[in-house]
């Protein structure tokens, strides 16, 4: 049974966006995959911020806008991805366009720009995003950026991103058209019919991570586990990587898909074009990397791939286990609530949530497709909130109705649950700390046990100060500070991690099978 | 050396609607509604929670390909209802985007038909009042969007209660309206000021509670605080405006002025020594009362304070830059306590700031040859950095990268600054704040040069003259 209405007080028109799980193995019909609805707040940004966000990451990029300075004013090294070199994407540049500029068109001015650029900087490569004022005035950025890069022979590829266009998941397939046109034809021609067949027992496999952006360095925790296992990691798109390494991802054997509603796109692509099968995996929590692990040896079906990679997970899981265990005792029971951009991040963070005994009882993404919320729904327990495109008000309503102890979303998330009192924490841009990998992992234990357990909740309980609590004797005072965590009146919900475990595995195999059937 | 004509690198203002949403926060009982696309209201969002650290709720019209070919008119209506379904509010501020305005969405014509629509009124007691204004992001800056907005909304009160030119009555109020945005902290302390002062007095926009709120038991849809409606619609019959900020104009205050004659006396941002006691002078000469003893107290101990620091700040060599009006006031603050402002610097294009920085330098320490430079972005002005050598950067946390790669301390002020906390209680005005920023400026220099630890006298020979462990051993035996 469905319950969708009144759930929460918001407008009509959003109510089919938020419902709430209450069978087992049901699945939910719910609204997504919509243009935002006017003046409902939504958390979304544009098509311009799907693509930059995508591409950003590329280190020697000139990632130059084309547009007013606000688009390119409030995008400026918002996304904490690091690199191991060049720094070029830190920098913002835009083509300013004032007022003469839309009258009379930009191209004149873009043009110059790309010239001024190239003289100053001399990038491997220009992306030229398109902004709303761009798709209005029609400026044509196409042949502009043909006849630049013919000039200096160098690509100059336009994004063409203009906001209003459709919405952020649109912005994700302008950055992968954007990067096709980056990705090399190998020398030896590999097709998905003439299939060279290789044995991994011998030549050391390639492969390329798609959609991890190395927000706070993820990306250098991720690529030894697969360099220990024997396995080359060729790129990963885009985090930490250059021109010339994105060049040559036509050269993998296979695509692991990490964020998968960015770069699901393109690993269809190579797949048609470069014959490159593609994976969906996930490098966060110890059970998704373990997944990770095992699906990508299995794949090359080398034994001593295999053997490295259960060593590896036996060693690794050995050594972060004490820890996760000590958090797990501090946070279990407490119940978290997710919002992210996209459902990739959403569905492995209900799997990292049962390793630490958390249980998810609000889920929602920006994002999400079809396939993905019906996913999400198998994959959490009962009584579950799962909404698309939520904003502030629902979120804080639906916070306080679900009690949620915690909060893991974004920055303008952040100060809903904070005002609530709710715990939190940023699994997005603004992260300075790995929450991937094994030590990842223990990072985001760590993180959700201090924000949880931090004695402040306790301070903020009494809001206003009433003399009398304080002067009736010191017990009052006493229990005020009592060392039990602050959301102990939560408790009341029962906890049964075997029913999540047990949807997750379904979930997992399904995934898995999935895979091998395609 | 860069030098460029085209493209813009790092830059050092924000677009017209984010001013405006600055603005339109410190009014009572205020939604604000982008015209657009979807992303501007999340971006600047992102912008303004990140600095505040607060919620910031704006809407948008959330325009689609559709709106942008067919024109915006159904989605604002929309946008509109569902803003006032959700969030009651008094006042929505309508402000429009590059895309709305580009695609000559007539946003008054809008607003005017959804009122009959939903037959709303005029009238602030009970009628929902929408404010549109024009702020397309590719001209000006956040400043000019802030300002117009201030004029829009004090424009839309006074226009409506004035209708068929209503008597003034006079309410012997003093109004205070500035022209950039100020800290929360700030706000308080100009309103502390006036509470001490003027019996009455309406400060446009306050921000002091809606961006930096306290935490309470509920949680209000929209934050509680701003300047009340109310007073806004008292503005035309106050005894006099003081318009904070010169080097902009303050089209609220002109307006006032021009319509109502109510005179306006415009005076540098109350920033350091000489621009308080500048503020203070305005303030009692109108109100014809005299300085309560508290401040005079005050500006005794950052007399003391200006003595007691006097040798650190000679001759350092200061970058300042940021909004052009604060810009103007810590730059008079740094030659009063004989810093040495090398480089002074705002991202607005402003034809007056240089004449006024000039001016000020003439007036304090005239043997002094500043760069002065307007229309800037970062990378324009490391450039300059580089040329001018400062022993220190005064400004916006997007200095950073600059204070950084140079290894000199950055002192945060203005916005946005987003890599430290508590940007909402930066107190810089008044003579309380001036001696903060005094103390923050000498104490990041002390910590920069390290004065205390390293005696830069004579070093006593234990630490300089060197010996050779042997040395040491055999002279322990």
């Amino acid at each position: 049974m469905t319950e969708n209405t009144g759930l929460v007080d918001t407008l009509e028109e959003r109510q089919p966006y938020i419902a709430r799980k209450q069978e087992n193995g049901q699945i939910i019909p719910l609204a997504c995959d919509n243009n935002s609805l006017a003046g409902a707040i939504s958390q979304r940004a544009c098509v311009y911020s799907g693509a930059r966000v995508v591409l950003n990451p590329i280190t020697d990029a000139i990632h130059l806008v084309h547009g007013p300075i606000g688009c390119a004013g409030y995008t400026w090294d918002i996304r904490g991805a690091k690199s191991s070199g060049v720094e070029t994407n830190r920098s913002s540049f835009s083509t300013d366009m004032k007022e003469l500029d839309v009258i009379f068109g930009g191209e004149d001015k873009l043009s110059n720009a790309i010239d001024e650029l190239v003289g100053l900087y001399t990038p491997p490569v220009i992306l030229v995003y398109s902004t709303c004022i761009v798709g209005v005035i029609g400026d044509d950025i196409e042949a502009v950026c043909k006849m630049a890069s013919m000039k200096h022979n160098i690509p100059v590829i336009p994004v063409k991103s203009e906001g209003f266009k459709g919405n952020k998941s649109d912005g994700y397939k302008a950055a992968c058209d954007a990067l096709k046109q980056l990705i090399k034809r190998p020398q030896k021609e590999k097709t998905a019919e003439n299939k060279p067949e290789i044995s991994y027992e011998i030549m050391k496999p390639r492969i390329n991570i798609l959609g991890d952006f190395n927000v706070a360095g993820d990306v250098w925790l991720i690529k030894p586990l697969f360099e220990q296992m024997g396995i080359e990691v060729l790129v990963s798109l885009t985090g930490d990587s250059t021109v010339e390494s994105i060049s040559r991802a036509s050269e993998a054997d296979l695509n692991l898909v990490q964020c998968s509603g960015s770069m699901t796109y393109l690993a269809k692509w190579m797949q048609k074009e470069y014959g490159i099968p593609y994976l969906t995996v996930s490098f966060f929590g110890i059970e998704d990397i373990s997944i990770a692990l095992r699906k990508t040896a299995e794949y090359f079906g080398s034994e001593d791939i295999k053997e490295k990679a259960e060593e590896i997970l036996e060693i690794e899981t050995n050594r972060i286990t004490p820890e996760i265990s000590r958090v797990r005792e501090r946070v279990k029971g407490k119940k978290a609530a997710i919002y992210m951009g996209g459902p990739a991040k959403a569905l492995t963070l209900i799997k990292g949530f049962s390793e630490l005994g958390m249980d998810v009882v609000i889920i929602g993404t920006q994002t999400g497709q079809k396939e993905d919320y019906e996913q999400i729904s198998y994959s959490v327990r009962n009584g579950t909130v799962i909404v698309d495109d939520a904003n502030p008000l629902e979120l804080a309503e639906l916070l306080v109705k679900q009690k949620a102890d915690l909060m893991v979303a974004g920055v303008k998330e952040r100060f809903i649950a904070y005002k609530l009192g709710v715990a939190f924490c940023d699994f997005n841009h603004d992260r300075v700390v790995k929450f991937e990998g094994f030590d990842g992992f223990v990072n985001f234990a760590r993180e959700v046990d201090t924000s949880i357990n931090s004695p402040v909740w306790k301070s903020i309980r009494q809001r206003v100060l009433k003399p009398e609590t304080i002067s009736s004797g010191k017990e009052a005072v006493k229990e005020k500070i009592s060392e039990e965590p602050h959301a102990k009146e939560y408790k009341i919900m029962a906890v049964e991690p075997e029913l999540l475990y047990l949807n997750i595995d379904v979930a997992a195999k399904n995934q898995i099978s999935g895979e091998a059937s395609r | 050396m860069t030098k460029r004509s085209y493209t813009t690198v790092n830059p050092c203002i924000m677009c017209q609607p984010m001013g405006s949403a600055l603005a339109f926060k410190g009014i009572e009982s205020t939604m604000v509604i982008y015209h657009g696309s979807q992303g501007c209201s999340t971006y600047m969002r992102l912008h303004l929670a990140h600095h505040f650290r607060e919620p910031v709720d704006i809407a948008s019209s959330s325009l689609s390909e559709k709106g942008a070919v067919y024109g915006g008119r159904e989605n604002l209506k929309k946008g509109l209802r569902n803003v006032i379904n959700r969030y009651q509010p008094r006042v929505i501020g309508v402000a429009t985007t590059c895309l709305a305005e580009t695609i000559g969405d007539d946003v008054p014509a809008i607003i005017r038909e959804f009122k009959e629509e939903e037959e709303i009124g005029d009238d602030p007691k009970k009628d929902i009042i929408i404010i549109p204004v024009s702020t397309p992001s590719y001209g000006e800056s956040h400043v000019s969007g802030y300002i117009k907005t201030l004029e829009a909304v004090v424009r839309n009160f006074a226009e409506n209660q004035g209708k068929g030119r209503a008597i003034k009555i006079p309410n012997g109020k003093i109004n205070l309206i500035t022209v950039e945005s100020l800290s929360p902290a700030d706000v308080r302390e100009i309103k502390e000021i006036l509470e001490f002062t003027a019996e009455n007095y309406i400060f446009l926009p306050d921000i002091s509670e809606t961006f930096d709120a306290p935490l309470r038991d509920d949680f209000p849809k929209i934050a509680p605080g701003g300047t009340l409606l109310s007073e806004i619609e008292d503005m035309p019959n106050s005894l006099a405006s003081l318009g904070l900020g010169i080097v902009s104009k303050n089209l609220a205050m002109e307006f006032l002025e021009g319509n109502y004659s109510v005179p306006g006396h415009g005076v540098p941002i109350p920033i350091g020594l000489s621009n308080t006691d500048n503020f203070f002078t305005k303030l009692v000469n109108i109100l014809s009362c005299s300085i309560p003893e508290k401040y005079q107290k005050e500006r005794g101990r950052l007399l003391d304070a200006m003595v007691d620091v006097h040798k650190y700040l000679y001759g350092v060599k200061a970058a300042v830059y940021g909004d052009p009006d604060m810009v103007f006031s810590l730059t008079t603050f740094l030659l009063e306590i004989g810093m040495h402002p090398v480089l002074v610097a705002t991202g607005s294009k402003s034809r007056d700031f240089g004449m006024k920085i000039r001016q000020i330098f003439k007036e304090i320490r005239p043997e002094l040859e500043p760069v002065v430079l307007d229309g800037i972005d970062f990378d324009s002005l490391n450039d300059a950095v580089s040329n001018c050598s400062p022993d220190i950067l005064i400004g916006n946390s997007n200095g950073r990268y600059i204070a950084k790669d140079r290894d000199i301390p950055l002192v945060r002020v203005g916005l946005p600054i987003h890599d430290r906390v508590g940007a909402q209680r930066i107190l810089t005005v008044g003579y309380r704040g001036a001696l903060e920023l005094l103390d923050r400026i000498t104490n990041a220099i002390l910590e920069a040069t390290d004065t205390f630890t390293s005696p830069v006298q004579a070093k006593p020979a234990t630490y300089t003259s060197k010996v050779t462990e042997e040395e040491c051993i055999e002279g322990m035996k």
